[in-house]
């Protein structure tokens, strides 16, 4: 047996060596260079812009670096700061809020209106106005809301006369603050979702719907039993990319309020980052919130993939 | 060989690229230009006026000064340009010439970011230390190093509209008190209860260091010691003073004008909704939008004398980078955009400052509206920039602001207060 191994071992490696000593091909090598030339900018940039401040940023987190001068490695203590931090604590619990009311708000109401545009007559029209938001500067479409949900602007007008109370001051109230975000969160994103769901009806076998159909299924049992399986996939995709993104809410928190609200009422992580690093200059304590910010998503990522088998179903 | 040909193609492609490169990013740097001119680069935030205003200066002085050029990096907004100036000293690419906020000096000073200021002061024909107000330096004076020559400045002051007034029902007027000496704070006090009483609020304050500190000051009280140690807590007349002040806006008496919408401040002030509006010379702007001009006037801040007392005066500070190589030419350019001609052309015609220099020609600019302008000087030279010890921690004035704003919102107690201020001054200190 051990014979046999050694023979086919030593035949393996008699092989290898005939493969590495043939002469490469001309247009093997040709291809090579180019591969290189069109690769090396694309990867260069990559390691610059993305590997190199993340490593940096994760040594950073270890020391207490302010800006300028000398590093000092203090290891965990910026970590167990934040930890103990209550405007931190405040920061990842605002953070989880807004995932937990954006992320199923915003897909429910995306799936819906996907659903509802599947079929519809001047659907690009439809798309074009819905997808508007997503194209225009997040600044611009805070700004413009923020105008809006001033206690002398239209909603607040409207709310006050349908319910008969004090015109709501959306921004300026702890209590509403996080609301008036989300709801400015889920219609900037609502376009984006709407048109990846849509994509992810038309991939639907319409032979699957029209067999569910001669079987007797109504257009709800259909889109529950039929069309919500196959979408799964494409759900989610737009789960794991909302949740992401609604853990990195910052441009429209910072112009909507601002800064973070009254008393941190409207504070996130990724401002949290901002503050710490940028205007208390304590790049050590921002790099930690950073690295803390990282672990947080990749954990729910994770979570997210480890429970993909229960609800993602996959057409064979 | 035809691969030879193909690397030898790669390599050149790769050279022109990179040559390209090198090409624009020299193009981005400073330093001497064509002609035997030499450029300084320099940078601050403003709105759009204040941006032309800039530029109007560059022009000017590249007219006089012909062997300079000068390239101007503006920013829209200061909290964007604090973030942009950190980033760019740390990576030493930071312009020449450069302002500073008061509460970022301390920083930039303690790290020997910027270049002493003392040669320049001493030398210069048109600039010296003793023509700024002394109380202007803050964090920009360092025992006996200058690290910052403050642009120009505002000193918080009492706006009111004195139709607003008579329509309550008072009859004094706040300003003729003051030049009287008698505009005290029972007087005032006595003024915004009945503004109150008339469903008008009786002041409006922003939420920065300038009110707790001005407001203590009236009454005497001490905020820091010598030894820069912070010492309202153990000051009985300084927590007295918070206390009055505390109560007045938890009865809503006076308002904090940054829990307002945007530009409801303005607006409540125009409509006479608002007794006393406590800012800047800014509000000139504000009047000419949509009131009377001749109904406005302003007043310093009352005291408990009826005597002019020091009160809070914001300003900013020119500064030269240390690593700068056109050190001359950059002095050049400071002295130039901080003395009394430098601050008349950037603050006459409706600018929005107080000159910071000490100057018959420059001080023009601000005695001509309105009626009892004056004032806007004399709280210049008696005034205080925030105390060092706090400007240079960055971020604790704006820690110890949103304590503040606890305390004047009631959701904490003067004592809790006290103790929270306490507590950041200590630790916020000792990093």
């Amino acid at each position: 047996m051990t014979e046999i191994s050694t023979a086919r071992r030593a035949g393996l490696a008699a092989a290898a060596m005939r493969i590495r000593d043939r002469p490469v091909a001309a247009w093997r090598r040709r291809d090579l260079w180019w591969g290189l030339f069109f690769v090396g900018p694309q990867t260069l940039l990559m390691v610059a812009f993305v590997l190199v401040p993340f490593a940096v940023g994760l040594a950073l987190a270890f020391t207490n670096w302010g800006g300028f001068g000398a590093l000092h490695w203090i290891g965990l203590s910026n970590f167990s700061t934040e930890l103990h931090d209550p405007i931190f604590r405040k920061a990842v619990v605002n953070t989880l809020i807004i995932a937990a009311v954006t992320v199923p708000i915003g897909l429910g109401l995306a799936v819906v209106l996907a659903t509802a545009l599947e079929k519809v007559r001047l659907r690009s029209v439809y798309l074009t106005l819905l997808f508007l938001p997503v194209v225009t500067s997040s600044v611009a479409v805070s700004m413009i809301w923020q105008q809006l949900l001033q206690p002398q602007g239209p909603i607040s007008t409207a709310v006050s006369k349908i319910f008969g109370i004090a015109p709501p001051d959306w921004l300026n109230n702890p209590g509403l603050i996080l609301f008036a975000v989300c709801a400015v969160a889920i219609w900037s994103s609502l376009g984006l979702n709407v048109v990846i769901f849509l994509a992810g009806l038309q991939t639907i076998d319409e032979n699957v719907v029209e067999a569910a159909r001669v079987d007797g299924a109504g257009p709800i049992r259909i889109f529950w039993s039929i069309k919500m399986p196959l979408l799964s996939p494409t759900m989610f995709f737009s789960t794991v990319v909302a949740v992401i993104s609604s853990f990195q809410t910052f441009d429209i928190v910072y112009v909507l309020t601002s800064g973070d609200g009254p008393g941190d009422s409207a504070r996130t992580m990724v401002y949290h980052i901002y503050d710490v690093g940028f205007l208390h200059t304590e790049f050590g304590l921002s790099s930690a919130a950073a690295v803390i910010l990282f672990l947080l998503t990749m954990v729910v990522t994770l979570a997210q993939f480890a429970l993909q088998g229960r609800f993602v179903h996959y057409e064979s | 060989m035809k691969s030879k040909k193909f690397r030898t193609r790669i390599v050149s492609l790769a050279s022109i690229s990179l040559l390209a490169l090198s090409a624009v990013t020299a193009c981005s740097g400073g330093g001497n230009s064509g002609g035997g001119k030499t450029t300084v680069t320099w940078t601050t935030w403003g709105d759009p006026g204040e941006l032309a205003r800039y530029k109007q200066f560059d022009q000017q002085f590249m007219k006089t000064h012909p062997n300079i050029n000068v390239v101007f990096q503006p920013v829209a907004s200061y909290s964007d340009y604090n973030a942009k100036l950190l980033t760019e000293l740390s990576s030493h690419t930071a312009p020449d010439v450069f302002y500073v906020g008061d509460d970022q000096i301390g920083k930039f000073v303690s790290t020997h970011q910027l270049e002493p200021l003392n040669n320049i002061l001493d030398k210069s024909k048109t600039i010296s230390a003793g023509l700024f107000a002394p109380g202007l330096y803050g964090a920009a004076k360092s025992g006996s190093t200058y690290y910052g020559v403050p642009t120009d400045c505002n000193p918080d002051a009492f706006w009111y509209n004195k139709t607003t007034l008579r329509d309550a029902g008072i009859t004094q007027d706040p300003a003729t008190l003051a030049s009287e000496g008698k505009w005290t704070l029972s007087t005032f006090l006595s003024m915004v209860k009945t503004l109150h009483s008339h469903g008008i609020a009786g002041a409006g304050f922003w939420n920065y260091w300038s009110t707790p500190y001005s407001w203590i000051s009236q009454y005497g009280g001490k905020i820091y010691n010598a030894s820069g140690k912070f010492v309202l807590p153990q000051d009985p007349t300084s927590v007295q003073a918070l206390t009055v002040l505390a109560h007045l806006f938890q009865n809503k008496t006076f308002d904090v004008l940054d829990t307002l919408p945007s530009g409801q401040s303005d607006t409540m002030f125009l409509t006479h909704k608002l007794g006393f509006y406590v800012q800047g010379r800014y509000t000139i702007a504000t009047i000419k939008q949509g009131g009377n001009a001749s109904d406005y006037d302003v007043a310093p801040w009352p005291s408990k004398t009826g005597k002019v007392m020091p009160s809070g005066v914001a300003t900013a500070y020119l500064a030269i980078n240390k690593s700068t190589p056109h050190q001359s030419a950059a002095a050049t350019f400071l002295q130039a955009y901080v003395n009394a001609q430098g601050q008349t052309l950037r603050l006459a015609g409706g600018g929005n400052a107080v000159p910071s220099i000490k100057n018959t020609s420059a001080d023009k600019v601000v005695l001509g509206y309105p009626a009892h302008a004056r004032f806007l000087l004399q709280m210049r030279s008696l005034g205080f920039e925030d105390f060092a010890p706090e400007a240079a921690v960055p971020g604790l004035s704006t820690d110890m602001a949103n304590v503040y704003l606890d305390l004047y919102q009631g959701k904490i107690s003067v004592q809790q207060a006290l103790t929270q201020l306490s507590a950041l001054a200590a630790k916020e200190s000792s990093r």
